[in-house]
């Protein structure tokens, strides 16, 4: 499944990505996310308990951020396990300076693979469901801004 | 059959008394003591290479009896479960058959989604499931193909090392195609169509379950199951995959909540039941969730086809030239390879006089749910084909669809005192009228005033379509030999047992067995008109190995022309008996008596004795004739010399809303042929039945797969079955042609609705759409597909 998206934010890059690669706010802010945990540089083991369509329940996994160009762009490679099925995604996210670094554009662009229950069961409304959790996290990422 | 105590008489049904206050006895409801529950763990990925298993956290769960994985199975050393016939390529090398083992071992590969990789026991069915999700397995991912089309392409992805390009078999029926081509290049008008025959779940409303209950004490083995043929479902469990001696295992297939077709195959939870409970002393149950259902219950059609029919200048058709790919999924299962072929092929001819045919099949795995007989099994197939080319061309060359049919028909012919009709696809058609059928369809849906209809209602700006399809299908499966000359590794006769109590009561023990077709009721109206006593006095018993001697069970409309005909037989023994023990009381000739309506009568006299009487001497001999053994009763096997031969005329008519693509079904008739009719009332609700599953396929279902090979129509949210409001209520009509080689002169009425309802709805659409230039549809018929249509014409 393709994912992508942008959203505008009132904010240089800098502050942007300074946000995104502090994990105890990555934590507050990611829906879903109940613990962040940084295991060695830039791999995180996450839990996190989602509800997508009729299945729902707690995932655990990884999170990397790998290829990373700062304050322009990096990539989130996600392994995530339950007992609905496992997810497993590349994202990656492009941060852009607006009128002259007073705004970004964070745009995203992935392919999830998912398997078993959730695939099965979950996959008609998954998309609506990754765009409204990706709208949590950066409604709770402006919040964030100084 | 001129007058008749029961036969052609709408008796209500016996079993439904238990079915309809709830106290039916599914496998389910079967509760033993100490018994323990499994849950299969499954594997998520369509293709994958199992590392290795952690079972440590399960196997300390609450509750948990045990967990084996594939490893403990490949450890047994038991055999995987068999095809049920075997094919050869066209350069006569034996098909492709990979082992399908009960569960896949670490070290090997998982082939589709649902493949089962370890089983958990525990007391409770929660505590299996919870402590199933304790297991972890470690897969290495490859890449999936679940389309045929996909899987032929070079680099495709391979289900298994043995079959090089995913081809199972390859396989050709009819005409050599080089005369097939030649007649083809004749042709004045080509009709061409490439489409999918999509694939289908088969849907019984009770979901599978198997019960495997190992008594040590006498080593013997149980096991219940929902299937459609409990013996023959013993004989491969225990011949190919457990290797266990058959009188030592008894089958019991009770209530059964509906197969189609589904419930027809051994499947590993069968055996793995049988093999598990051994091990642990315990009777263990498995029951299928719905998503279970989906995953492992053999799928049905999946034809991807290229297909052309060749016409002369008059409209008759001069040639059919087929290229099929038939998917059979992961693994061969049971009647995989005769579905596409023998049950598809054979059908080619319809009911036409097509001089040349030549059908190209290959069969194809991919990493998919397995793929087998679907209620029609094959017959849907050709059906479709045929009558989708027949309503296309019609269009295409300015012929009436109905008049296109008449051109082309085969003459009537009574099978009698005409030979039966020999085609060009192996099969001797035995009877039939088919100009006479489709006299009948038109008729009762009125098809001149329709049409006037149509044109008026055109002018207003709404869109009406009539699609009519005839079809014939092989039924009564199958004299043994010819099947065994096919490749069948089984013989395809009933067995009967009828026995008379000493009161004149009669138990009748079949081989059929009954899964919502009402043969408790149809089968005790044979017994009771044969026998001239009152239906109440019979009892028919299905679905026991122990106490039916044999059976082949129930498929392919075969029950009554085939297990009737071997009650029939039972019963003919029983009168025979029963004349001797007569004569000997009325001390006459043997000659002398007639058998009416319960007694043996004296011709011209008023001395006569009732079948009780007989019944209550045969086992109470004190006056008895000489060298006659007592007792009255008597088991017959049957094997039937041909198929029989259903056919029919189904006639849909629709709206299409041009604006939104959505179509509405307003009528539906249906004229069959099923020969004679024992109980009007079960025909018409098979009828039914049937023909809302073909309208099903037409217009709601369809399996479809992701790219990863997951099932995203897994759940009743995603795979549209149809419900009583997407059907109209249905007028049916009925001729008979007798069946001319069977003793009841029936046909089989089981899949005749769901073979020539699909093409009639489509061809119905397309009918409605042929002003706007459309002509090619793609199943099913969602209002996005049938807008995309109108869309694609219009953009030219």
């Amino acid at each position: 499944m393709i994912l992508n998206g942008q959203h505008t934010l009132p904010a240089h890059p800098k502050t942007i990505w300074d946000l995104m690669m502090d994990a105890n706010v990555l934590a507050r802010i990611t829906p879903g996310i109940t613990r962040l945990e940084l295991i060695e540089e830039n791999v995180y083991k996450t839990i996190a308990e989602i509800k997508v369509g009729p299945v729902g329940g707690a995932f655990t996994g990884t999170l990397k951020v790998t290829d990373i160009v700062e304050h322009e762009k990096f990539s989130l490679v996600v392994q995530q396990n339950s007992r609905m099925g496992n997810a497993q995604a590349t994202v990656n996210m492009l941060l852009e300076a607006l009128e002259d670094g007073l705004a970004t554009n964070v745009s995203f662009k992935g392919d999830v693979k998912l398997s078993g229950m959730m695939a099965t069961m979950g996959q008609r409304v998954l998309a609506p469901v990754a765009s409204m959790l990706s709208g949590q996290f950066f409604e709770a990422l402006k919040k964030e801004l100084p | 059959m001129g007058d008749t105590q029961y036969i052609g008489k709408s008796v209500k049904r016996v079993e439904d008394k238990r079915f309809i206050t709830g106290q039916g006895r599914y496998t389910d409801d079967i509760q033993l003591p100490g018994m323990v529950y499994a849950h299969i763990v499954r594997s998520p990925y369509a293709h994958a290479k199992i590392n290795s298993f952690d079972i440590a956290s399960a196997q300390s769960a609450p509750g948990v009896v045990a967990v084996f994985t594939g490893d403990d199975i490949k450890k047994a050393g038991m055999g995987g479960v068999p095809c049920g016939w075997q094919l050869h390529f066209k350069n006569g090398d034996p098909m492709v058959e990979p082992p399908h083992p009960l569960l896949i071992a670490s070290g090997d590969t998982v082939k589709h989604v649902g493949d089962g990789v370890a089983v958990v026991i525990a007391d409770t069915r929660a505590n299996a499931r919870d402590a199933a999700d304790l297991i972890y397995v470690d897969y290495e991912v490859f890449d999936a193909v679940t389309a045929a089309a996909d899987a032929v392409k070079p680099g495709a992805p391979l289900v298994h090392e043995s079959a090089p390009g995913n081809i199972c078999f390859d396989w050709e029926i009819g005409n050599p195609r080089a005369e097939v081509d030649a007649a083809m290049a004749t042709a004045h008008h080509i009709t061409r169509m490439e489409y999918r025959n999509q694939r289908l779940a088969p849907n019984a409303i009770e979901p599978r379950c198997a019960i495997g209950d190992y008594d040590g004490a006498n080593d013997r083995y149980t096991l219940y199951t929902t299937s459609q043929n409990p013996h023959l479902t013993r004989l491969l469990m225990c011949a190919f995959v457990l290797g266990l001696p058959e009188n030592k295992v008894r089958v019991v297939a009770p209530d059964v909540g509906g197969g189609f077709g589904s419930k027809i195959y051994h499947y590993i939870e069968e055996a793995l039941m049988i093999w598990a409970s051994k091990q642990l002393g315990k009777p263990i149950k498995w029951t299928s969730t719905r998503t279970e259902a989906f995953l492992t219950d053999a799928h049905g059609r999946d034809h991807t086809t290229t297909a052309e029919m060749g016409f002369d200048q008059d409209g008759k058709i001069v040639a059919l030239r087929i290229n099929t790919l038939a998917n059979v999924g992961a693994y061969l299962s049971t009647f995989a390879a005769v579905t596409p072929t023998y049950l598809h092929g054979t059908l080619l001819q319809g009911l036409y006089t097509t001089p040349k045919i030549n059908l190209d099949l290959k069969a194809v795995f991919t990493h998919s749910t397995v793929i087998d007989a679907y209620r029609g099994a094959g017959r849907p197939e050709a059906t479709y084909l045929l009558e989708r080319l027949m309503s296309k061309a019609a269009i295409e060359m300015g012929i009436d669809q109905a008049e296109l049919r008449y051109k082309n028909f085969i003459p009537p012919f009574d099978g009698v005192t005409q030979p039966g009709y020999q085609t060009n696809v192996a099969l001797q058609y035995d009877s039939g009228n088919y100009k006479g059928m489709l006299d009948k369809g038109l008729e009762l849906i009125g098809y001149q005033d329709f049409l006037k209809e149509q044109a008026e209602a055109r002018k207003q700006g709404r869109y009406l379509g009539i699609g009519v399809s005839t079809y014939i299908e092989a039924c009564g499966i199958a004299p043994s030999a010819v099947v065994g000359s096919l490749g069948c590794r089984a013989g395809l006769y009933e067995s009967a047992h009828v026995r008379v109590q000493p009161t004149g009561t009669v138990s009748v023990y079949t081989g059929s067995h009954s899964h919502g077709q009402g043969h408790e009721t149809t089968f005790a109206q044979v017994v009771a008109e044969y026998f001239g006593i009152p239906l109440s006095s019979v009892e028919v018993h299905h679905g026991d190995t122990e106490s039916v001697a044999f059976g082949m069970g129930t498929y392919g409309s075969r029950s009554l022309a085939v297990g009737g005909s071997a009650i029939v037989a039972s019963c003919q023994k029983v009168i025979d008996k029963g004349t001797k023990i007569a004569a000997h009381k009325l001390e006459c000739s043997e000659d002398d008596l007639e058998y009416s309506a319960g007694t043996w009568t004296v011709k011209g006299t008023d001395r006569s004795i009732g079948f009780g009487a007989i019944a209550f001497t045969a086992y109470v001999p004190h006056q008895y004739p000489k060298g006659l053994e007592p007792g009255m009763d008597f088991s017959s096997f049957y094997d039937p010399s041909n198929f029989t031969y259903p056919n029919g005329c189904h006639i849909a008519v629709v709206e299409v809303d041009i604006e939104t693509g959505k179509v509405k079904l307003l009528r539906f008739a249906a004229v069959d042929d099923v020969g004679n009719v024992i109980n009007p009332m079960i025909v018409d609700g098979q009828i039914h039945g049937g023909l809302v599953q073909g309208i099903g396929q037409a217009m709601l279902e369809g399996v479809i797969f992701d790219e990863m090979g997951n099932q995203t129509t897994a759940s009743y949210m995603d795979y549209a079955m149809p419900r009583a409001d997407d059907v109209p209520s249905f007028e049916l009509g009925r001729q008979v042609t007798p069946c001319p080689h069977n003793p009841l002169g029936v046909k089989g009425a089981g899949e005749a609705g769901a073979i020539g309802s699909t093409p009639a709805v489509v061809n119905a659409v397309a009918d409605a759409l042929a002003p706007f230039g459309v002509r090619d549809l793609e199943m099913p018929l969602h209002s996005e597909k049938v807008w995309r249509a109108i869309q694609a014409v219009a953009k030219g």
